[in-house]
């Protein structure tokens, strides 16, 4: 395979993680309630409740919240952050960066770069990456990555089983002081169809069963076995394989066909909880695993965004880890803060109810 | 001093057919229908939300410009829920200091002008709106906080609570120019629709739209007076209740309560500011009527109504069932204790009352202002 | 458009920047151009706990402005760590829990909108705590 990406080390990792879910928990039975869905069309999804984001939240307030923790478990000065990327599809923009929003709310202007990046699910991941190329190079000494989604799916659709809320950031710095090393990374993208949203329209389009062969699987196994052959790693060498996970089905699946077992993926499973978050997708799974791995464990993280592309990452745990662990809430404490609703409260939280200016 | 000559008061009401204009020419021309004038020396309007609704400027020369008598200046005092006040104020040191002999004071507001929820965003500005008011607060709302400490903190509970706006009712029934002129019971209050909790819709003063005239003359102009004003106290108190070291305390209540050396005893009738039934019962304790936590209990055995032991206390129905028209309050609350003193108040009456009191707040006690009145 | 009134207030509210009076040693929320306290203009902005204990709230009903979305809105005097007193609303709140006295921590939201087509006001709410510190 030719190979755009040198093989080099990478001087940085991650110092700092955190997460953000909201409270609010839409079961999937409601949806299929309201719209007249059969069991079947959802229980196979292996989602038994969305995340919603209250009516006072949006990708900029989780992106805050997620960026804090990570701030809180990193101990750095935010003045030191000299890049804050945000990956979103639901921005609350369409034109005005949230990056300049949230570095602004962290403390870290006006001395950095700041920027808004899209790629569907992936944008957030694809900051990652950037970050890690600005530290690494020496351009930068911290940056911080985040990845946060209110995400849209038109009502009635398919997608609003999954389509979900959530943030997760990642501060990323120098290899010594990280709780997590990067040793190697590898990106697979084609142009492929397969999702999409046009520009001033409310909800997302999809290709239904397009969106499972041509695009995430053949694009996940891409980037995993180019990880593979860039750096020699294989299953056996990892602890924890993390995927994108649009829904409860697909992760275990193209676990399988790499060979991972199911043991290996639940860890870092959380859509089955929470549904699909989009950008904070595969990120909120990683999170949740640093809040639990020990010193010396393996990752293997691969995101994906539709349009279409994944990025693999092997991740290695090292002993700084442990004391990051309890500096900020886990994603298990947004887990368990969990208010069941209904429909109708999703419907107005949501803003899918039409209601014209007033007051 | 100042004398009070005439007044003149429209019934606060959802007034549908009336402008802030058309309601503030009905209250001074009924203040000076009766007065033989040349001329009125200042015309001083108070209002804290005309600018707002009818998108007027300089809006005490347009209604003096109406009054068919010679006016030399005019113009517009606002202190929020305490503008009333402010204009008797500033009218009382004008006459004081020989500037004038002749003042129409006119307070008027309307807050029907727009449906609720604009309203309630338009009157939530009498708090800071660079700290509380930031917040969708209402117009309630930190009233609410204090309601709930202060029954928690004194053990009151909120059936006793209940016996202000019943009391208010009472009173607000015998007078024509209040808005609601109905008994409530507490069980109904407790019960009614909630505002902002504990605070519910009979613990409220009601929207309603009205207009105060008070015409005050200097000790040289002769004919009749109905009282003399003798002094106006003022303070001003924190930006927000989270300021103070106690939140139930209205320092500038209790500032100008000092510096007026009241003493409870020697008050007949008073007039005081209940926006809501928490801001009656603190300022009844701030003003001395009251044991700290004891108001409630006391107005609930009778203290402050007709023939109780403590002085006649809001005989108009106060905010609560007069009606609370925002900058005209003030100016109604003068006018009553007057014609108590004078004893031509066409409701409730003191017997034979010689000393009476006007107190009034914006908000939380932003700003805090007492008139003192005597009989002639 | 009330661009320059929000943005100039930003930082404290989205930092939740108190200001400490030099001479009189008091905190108060949100700085202001001279202490509250004491009249002096030696202030300086310091960050506040994020952390403190609900002290009293209200659910309000009559809710201003264009907040159906919102309503009921809860509202809470909070008492910081520190002792300094802040009123702000509350979010995520579930209402059978919402009591005197629980801990209760800062959080960033949404509190206002110039419309559908204006800017997002940000700022400081306070909601239950989360288990850890």
């Amino acid at each position: 395979m030719a190979n755009s990406e040198n093989k080099q080390v990478i001087n940085a990792g991650i110092v700092g993680w955190g997460a953000y879910i909201p409270m609010y928990r839409l079961p999937t039975r409601e949806i299929a309630r309201v719209w007249g869905w059969p069991e079947h069309q959802y229980k196979a999804l292996n989602v038994s409740h969305k995340a919603v984001d209250g009516p006072d939240e949006d990708s900029t307030t989780m992106g805050y919240e997620a960026a804090y923790n990570a701030l809180l478990r990193s101990g750095i000065d935010p003045k030191m952050i000299g890049a804050v990327f945000f990956g979103s599809e639901s921005k609350v923009y369409a034109v005005k960066p949230s990056a300049t929003l949230i570095a602004e709310m962290i403390g870290a202007t006006p001395d950095t770069m700041a920027s808004d990046l899209e790629f569907a699910c992936r944008a957030g991941s694809e900051g990652l990456k950037a970050s890690l190329g600005l530290v690494s190079s020496g351009m930068v000494k911290y940056a911080l990555a985040i990845g946060s989604d209110t995400s849209q799916a038109e009502p009635g659709d398919v997608l609003e089983f999954t389509a979900s809320s959530g943030a997760a950031a990642f501060i990323v710095g120098p290899r010594s002081e990280s709780a997590a090393i990067v040793e190697d990374t590898y990106t697979y993208v084609t142009d492929t169809p397969d999702f999409w949203r046009r520009a001033e329209k409310p909800y997302p389009r999809h290709g239904e069963g397009f969106t499972g062969e041509p695009a995430y699987f053949y694009h996940i196994m891409g980037a995993v076995k180019g990880l593979f052959e860039k750096t020699g790693l294989k299953p056996d060498d990892f602890d924890y394989a993390i995927f994108h996970q649009p829904n409860g089905k697909f992760p275990l699946k193209v676990a399988q066909r790499l060979r991972f077992p199911k043991e290996k993926v639940l860890p870092g499973l959380v859509t089955p909880y929470i549904g699909n978050t989009y950008n904070a997708s595969a990120l909120l799974g990683l999170a949740r695993v640093l809040d639990q791995a020990k010193p010396g464990q393996r990752i293997l993280l691969a995101p994906f965004g539709s349009g279409a592309g994944s990025d693999a990452y092997s991740i290695v745990v090292t002993d700084l880890v442990e004391e990051r662990q309890d500096k900020a809430p886990k994603v298990d404490d947004y887990l368990a803060r969990s208010y069941e609703i209904d429909y109708a409260l999703y419907a107005k939280f949501r803003r899918i109810y039409v209601m014209l200016p007033r007051g | 001093m100042a004398y009070v000559t005439s007044v003149g008061l429209v019934r606060v009401d959802r007034n549908y057919y009336k402008s802030p204009r058309d309601l503030a020419f009905e209250a001074a021309s009924k203040a000076i229908e009766d007065v033989k004038l040349d001329t009125i020396d200042y015309v001083i309007v108070t209002s804290s939300l005309t600018y707002l609704q009818a998108s007027q400027f300089d809006l005490a020369a347009y209604i003096a410009r109406e009054l068919g008598v010679n006016v030399r200046s005019a113009f517009t005092v606002e202190a929020g829920e305490n503008s009333g006040l402010a204009g008797v104020e500033v009218a009382l040191n004008l006459i004081r200091s020989h500037a004038a002999e002749r003042i129409l004071l006119v307070g008027v507001d309307k807050l029907t002008e727009y449906i609720s929820n604009r309203t309630y965003k338009m009157i939530q500005a009498i708090y800071d709106t660079e700290s509380d008011a930031v917040y969708n607060v209402g117009h309630a709302g930190p009233m609410a906080l204090l309601m709930r400490l202060y029954m928690d903190r004194y053990g009151v509970d909120r059936e006793t609570l209940a016996h202000w706006p019943v009391m208010m009712h009472t009173h607000g029934k015998e007078n024509p120019y209040a808005m609601l002129r109905f008994k409530v019971t507490p069980d109904k209050v407790v019960n009614a629709m909630p505002i902002a909790e504990p605070i519910t819709l009979l613990d409220a003063y009601p929207l309603g739209d009205g207009a105060a005239a008070v015409l005050l003359s200097s000790e040289d102009q002769g004919g009749d007076h109905l009282a003399k004003l003798s002094e106006v106290y003022s303070s001003i108190g924190f930006q927000s209740i989270a300021l103070r070291d106690d939140p139930l305390s209205f320092e500038a209540v209790g500032q100008i309560a000092r510096e007026a050396g009241l003493n409870p005893e020697d008050i007949d009738v008073a007039e005081i500011h209940d926006s809501f039934t928490i801001t009656g019962i603190l300022l009844l304790e701030e003003l001395g009527f009251a044991p700290r936590g004891k108001a409630a209990e006391m107005v609930a055995e009778g203290a402050f109504t007709k023939g109780g032991s403590g002085p006649l206390v809001n005989a108009s129905g106060g905010l609560k069932a007069r009606g609370h028209p925002k900058g005209a309050t003030g100016v109604y609350m003068l006018a009553e204790v007057a014609m108590q003193l004078a004893g031509t108040f066409p409701g409730i009456r003191a017997d034979s009352p010689r000393k009476g009191i006007a107190v009034g707040v914006n908000a939380h006690g932003s700003s805090a202002r007492l008139a003192f009145l005597e009989a002639l | 458009m009330v661009l320059p009134v929000w943005w100039r207030k930003r930082i404290p509210r989205y930092r939740f920047v108190g200001a400490l009076c030099k001479d009189c040693g008091r905190i108060h929320y949100p700085p202001r151009n001279a202490c509250p306290y004491c009249g002096s203009r030696n202030l300086e902005l310091v960050p506040l706990p994020r952390r403190g204990v609900l002290e009293s709230y209200s659910i309000v009903y009559s809710v201003p402005g264009d907040n159906r979305l919102n309503a009921p809105l809860p509202i809470g005097l909070v008492r910081l760590e520190n002792g300094v007193r802040v009123v702000a609303e509350l979010t995520d709140v579930v209402p059978e829990k919402l009591e005197k006295g629980i801990e209760v921590e800062a959080v960033i939201r949404r509190i206002g909108e110039d419309g559908e087509t204006g800017t997002i006001l940000y700022g400081v709410k306070f909601r239950p705590a989360l288990g850890r510190k």
